[in-house]
């Protein structure tokens, strides 16, 4: 029995190898065509289905309840969160049975953009087709550039997540230390903090998001995607190099952390040490209060550091959620409005967990984080700043730089290499993940 | 039943293994059959047609099998299954039968409060222990932190560099899945009757020799059935590496087993043929295992 | 070595009688042998309970105190209400309707499981019929292909029958348990002597009598295993219910978890800090979704135990 089965599967076999007539190579994914956009058949009164991560939830329970009207159908899903792949999946098997897509969703990651506006149909909806430009120039600028393909805007930015410097006022001020505004300024404090203060830190290197901090600032080429799907990696170029050579010196001599700061080891041990750090926005609600447990009035951001050779300042963003409208849908008119609302309205940003990105909601979110008194000093100025400065040359891509770090580098890292010695490796790490994702390399 | 009558014309085949063949059997198993075309045979026949033809539905022949196997990851990812693969094995294979013939026969009470307790940790699958994880592989305030210490692991990242990960990972496998095994090989203990246990001790033969000679012996099919589906999900380790990767921010790359690679394959990258391609690499391998247990061990065969 | 024959004769005609040896005298080496079993189950005592213990204890705490407090410190009863009453917040109790959702699927997926399996494991073990072998073949070929790979099909397959978005198409495919026929098919063939069904067959019974009269008996160890095998698994499926069902409303336990831990800062450093979904809460959310899992853990292996050792003297 089991011998004519593998008789059979042998023969099958051969015969398969020698009538093969089409290419293996996936289809090649063209670039979306915004021209080239066509609604499907519109209904202004049908029902559209909205997903959202937890967060978002009472967000949209908000808009509804403004606009009665409006009929929504509201599904929690993951938002992506934390490198899931959960809009992606599902819209691959909605593409293959033409029906089921979301007419809104929401995802915590702006790299989404970097598949949903490709293919045959992609699914998002070009949104400056569907949304007043009056309201996308309300965005901060740039704050629209990692949903850009070409031209058109292809998502809406709910949140920004600009890299300013953090530090611990109270502390500073104790050890008697100025803060610091160049990153050569930074490098030599921190050689300072590791001889006189042994112990405390002035950063950390071990998080996913470090390249986002770091290198985004010194304006690294680390994946700059030309048209189409062309993409150049370049680590050793002396933009990068000078951000990892100072990241080596300072893990050396002791005040950088090769830990993440949500690793309950650092929570525990390191917290309360951290002098300064330069980090996204975030940090300071969601990191110094809620996880550190920093008592109030302690926290402070300055702007962010400038290169003193360079004669611009720029800095990074580390995440920031964005939503989307599906090109399938049928009620793209509250769809659109919908966007708009928990986008840019004062009701629902103002009082937001992060950073607005539409300008007018995040001046009422600075003076409610200002009410709160959590903060030694007012955070609007170094928010406000950095805001405007996010360096617009790193490009979205579809593989994370993140989970390509953190799976490369950290656990290099922790067996004693530099980040020098580790950019080789680093740089075809993400060469060959570009690649496998259908990029053209060089 | 519609068997009644079909069966009826049975009376004959009274010889051990003489009983011919009858339709009785096709209605004994005519509800499984039914769903086993629609949700294992169906699916499966269509994976391998997707692993086997391009997006466009041409037939490619072993195309995508060459060229996911020229991908970078590919070889680096079944490297790692081998090794956790043997490991996982071994590991699973003594402890669960040790275990279960400890645990069989001996103060009834405690032994049930024992299995009950050895299993805990299998219902704490998936999405329910990441946060379990979380904290316990972080020395600075694991539980067993200082077993970590000892090994000289400091930080989550030395704990789970990669040279530790198939270790790792068995033994979170076999924390969450020893448990179930040692329920079944209980079970299968307590089919041996106790007269030829007592017979045996009789003869003077102490507890070792029993159960090199007696229990183990008896035990051969289902121990055969735990090397199958063992070997099966051993080589399609999914579960711990996202687990310990979301535990950890990301610090285990995400096609690490070829399980992973095949999912990034078919979600990230929307190539539905390549991950096809790569789980059919995977049938193959599980049957040719399978193959040599089944008739190692006799499987089919009727005692 | 003990024959087969003689197996099946002590099968057929024994009695459960006391297992303990006369006498008990404390040799060196039963001491030795006693130690050796306390130290050995022992240890593995603690491997699979310290972090459950863990677990339990993790509920009483704020997350500070999982954090910085001694791993094993007790906990106490305020922050214990106050994780339950965060837990419950989250979306308006949606833990307790996942929890529902789990029931259902699972249970209506058990209840397939249970009428399909046992039959066709009996009939795989003990009729004869053209093409058992190959049946036995295919079901463990179709066991060991990789999940990720029949998620499309199934997708494909559930929405070509219009049954997406149903609980059908988490209960059917859920259903099929190979697993189960298996088991089944291995307890049939190696408890139920052939002569017993033959000795049936001859006093005229017909073949579903035989079922009916001498399996069915002797089934309840083994439906006790299937049952918390089907049920476990479909109670922990997370990637089928994930993919066929559409609305946050119909989530099972498992992909509401997952929703949970994403919403939780922990996890998303874009949740803000309005959700108090920290490590207590999902410690919490994580033990009371294993409480099913356990209860059914219990009766099954009551069931199994009793059934088991009765097995054999039934006629």
């Amino acid at each position: 029995m089991n011998h004519r089965i593998a008789g059979a599967v042998a023969v099958f076999g051969a015969a398969l190898l020698l009538t093969a007539c089409g290419s293996a190579d996936p289809a090649p994914a063209p670039s979306a065509d915004a021209e080239q956009f066509k609604q499907v058949a519109q209904d202004p009164a049908g029902e559209i289905t909205v997903w959202a991560d937890a967060t978002r939830v009472p967000v949209v329970e908000a808009y509804q309840k403004a606009h009665p009207e409006a009929k929504i159908k509201l599904v929690t899903y993951s938002g992506n969160a934390n490198g899931a792949t959960d809009l992606q999946t599902k819209v691959q098997l909605f593409d293959r049975t033409g029906s089921g897509w979301p007419d809104v969703a929401f995802s915590t990651t702006t790299a989404d953009t970097a598949w949903a506006a490709f293919g045959a149909k992609p699914y998002a909806a070009p949104v400056d087709k569907v949304i007043d430009q009056s309201v996308l120039s309300g965005f901060s600028p740039g704050a629209l550039d990692p949903c850009k393909v070409g031209e058109n805007v292809y998502c809406v930015r709910n949140d920004l997540a600009q890299v300013v410097l953090w530090y611990n006022k109270k502390l500073l001020d104790e050890f008697g230390y100025q803060v610091p505004t160049t990153w050569e300024e930074y490098q030599t404090l921190g050689e300072k903090v590791a001889t006189e203060h042994p112990g405390y830190l002035v950063g950390t290197a071990g998080d996913p998001w470090m390249p986002e901090i770091y290198l985004w600032a010194s304006q690294c080429p680390a994946s700059t995607v030309t048209e189409g799907k062309n993409v150049t990696v370049d680590l050793k170029n002396e933009k990068c190099t000078r951000a990892v050579s100072m990241i080596d010196t300072l893990i050396k001599a002791g005040s950088m952390s090769k830990s993440s700061v949500f690793d309950a080891g650092f929570i525990k041990d390191k917290a309360a040490k951290l002098l300064m750090a330069p980090g996204p926005s975030w940090y300071g609600q969601v990191l110094f209060n809620a996880t550190f447990k920093i008592p109030k009035g302690e926290i402070a951001a300055a702007a962010p550091l400038k290169y003193a050779a360079d004669s611009e300042t720029f800095t990074g963003n580390v995440g920031g959620g964005v939503w989307y409208i599906s090109s399938h849908s049928k009620n793209l008119k509250t769809a659109a409005d919908l966007v708009s609302w928990v986008t840019t309205s004062d009701e629902a940003q103002g009082n937001a967990g992060t950073y607005p990105a539409f300008q007018s909601a995040a001046t009422l979110w600075l003076s409610n984080q200002q009410a709160t008194g959590y903060f030694a000093q007012d955070i609007a100025p170094a928010f406000t700043t950095a805001a405007k400065q996010v360096w617009p040359g790193w490009s979205a891509t579809q593989y994370s730089h993140e989970s390509i770090y953190a799976s490369t580098v950290v656990p290099a890292l922790n067996q004693g290499q530099t980040i020098t010695s580790t950019l080789d490796a680093w740089q075809t790490a993400i060469k060959n993940k570009a690649a496998t994702l259908g990029y053209k390399v060089s | 039943m519609a068997v009644a009558s079909t069966s009826a014309r049975r009376p004959e085949g009274g010889v051990r293994g003489g009983q011919k063949p009858s339709r009785a059997g096709y209605f004994f198993v005519s509800g499984y059959v039914i769903l086993l075309v629609a949700f294992g045979i169906l699916p499966t026949v269509y994976a391998v047609w997707l692993s086997i033809s391009n997006s466009r539905g041409q037939l490619v022949g072993l195309g995508n099998f060459l060229r996911t196997f020229t991908d970078y990851r590919f070889a680096a990812a079944f490297t790692h299954i081998v090794v956790y693969v043997l490991i996982w094995l071994v590991t699973l294979m003594v402890l669960v039968v040790t275990l279960a013939l400890m645990l069989h026969g001996r103060m009834r009470r405690t032994s049930a409060a024992l299995r009950f307790v050895y299993y805990l940790p299998g219902a704490l699958a998936g999405v329910a222990s990441v946060v379990l994880w979380l904290i316990l592989l972080d020395p600075a305030n694991s539980p067993v932190g200082f077993i970590l210490e000892a090994f000289g692991w400091d930080s989550l990242a030395t704990v789970i560099l990669p040279s530790h990960l198939p270790v790792l990972f068995t033994v979170i496998a076999f924390w969450t899945g020893a448990g179930g095994w040692i329920l079944v090989m209980y079970g299968a203990l307590n089919n041996i009757p106790a007269e030829i246990l007592e017979a045996a001790r009789a003869d003077g033969a102490g507890t070792f020799r029993i159960a090199m000679r007696i229990q183990l012996p008896l035990l051969r099919k289902w121990i055969a059935y735990m090397l199958i589906l063992a070997f099966a999900t051993g080589t399609q380790l999914f579960v711990e590496p996202q687990l310990v990767s979301t535990a950890s921010f990301g610090m285990i790359p995400d096609g690490w087993s070829p399980n992973q690679l095949s999912y990034q394959y078919a979600f990230q990258a929307g190539d539905f043929n390549g991950a096809a391609a790569l789980a059919v690499d995977l049938l193959f391998v599980g049957l040719a295992c399978a193959t040599a247990v089944v008739f190692r061990g006799r499987m089919f065969e009727r005692d | 070595m003990v024959t087969l024959q003689d197996r099946s004769r002590a099968t057929a005609t024994g009695h459960a009688k006391p297992r303990h040896r006369d006498g008990r005298r404390w040799t060196a080496g039963r001491v030795l042998g006693r130690a050796t079993w306390f130290g050995g189950t022992g240890l593995f005592l603690i491997f699979f309970a310290l972090p459950v213990l863990w677990m339990i204890l993790a509920t009483g705490k704020t997350d500070g105190d999982i954090i910085r407090g001694h791993p094993f410190a007790l906990g106490n009863w305020h922050d214990f209400t106050q994780t339950w009453n965060n837990l419950l917040a989250f979306q308006d109790g949606a833990i307790l309707l996942w929890m529902k959702n789990s029931a259902v699927y699972a249970f209506g997926a058990l209840v397939i499981t249970l009428v399909t399996a046992i039959p066709a494991g009996y009939g795989l073990a003990l009729t004869k019929f053209i093409g058992r072998k190959t049946l036995l073949t295919i079901t463990l070929i179709v066991m060991i292909m990789p999940a990720a790979a029949l998620v499309l099909p199934l997708y494909l397959e559930i929405n070509a029958v219009n049954l997406t978005g149903t609980i059908w198409s988490v209960i059917l495919p859920l259903s099929f348990f190979p697993f189960g026929v298996y088991l089944t098919y291995i307890y049939y063939s190696s408890t139920i002597p052939e002569d017993l069904l033959a000795a049936a067959r001859l006093d005229g019974c017909t073949e579903w009598q035989v079922f009916a009269k001498i399996a069915i008996p002797l089934a309840k160890p083994i439906i006790a295993l299937v049952s918390f095998f089907s049920f476990v698994g479909n109670w922990n499926n997370f990637f089928l219910p994930f993919v066929m069902l559409p609305d946050s409303q119909q989530y099972p336990a498992q992909v509401g978890l997952n929703n949970l831990l994403t919403a939780s800062a922990v996890f998303n450093t874009s949740a803000g800090t309005e959700a108090p979904i920290l490590r207590p809460e999902l410690a919490l959310a994580a033990l009371l979704t294993i409480l099913p899992v356990l209860l059914v853990f219990l009766f099954s292996q009551r069931a199994l135990v009793s059934g088991m050792l009765a097995g054999g003297t039934k006629e």
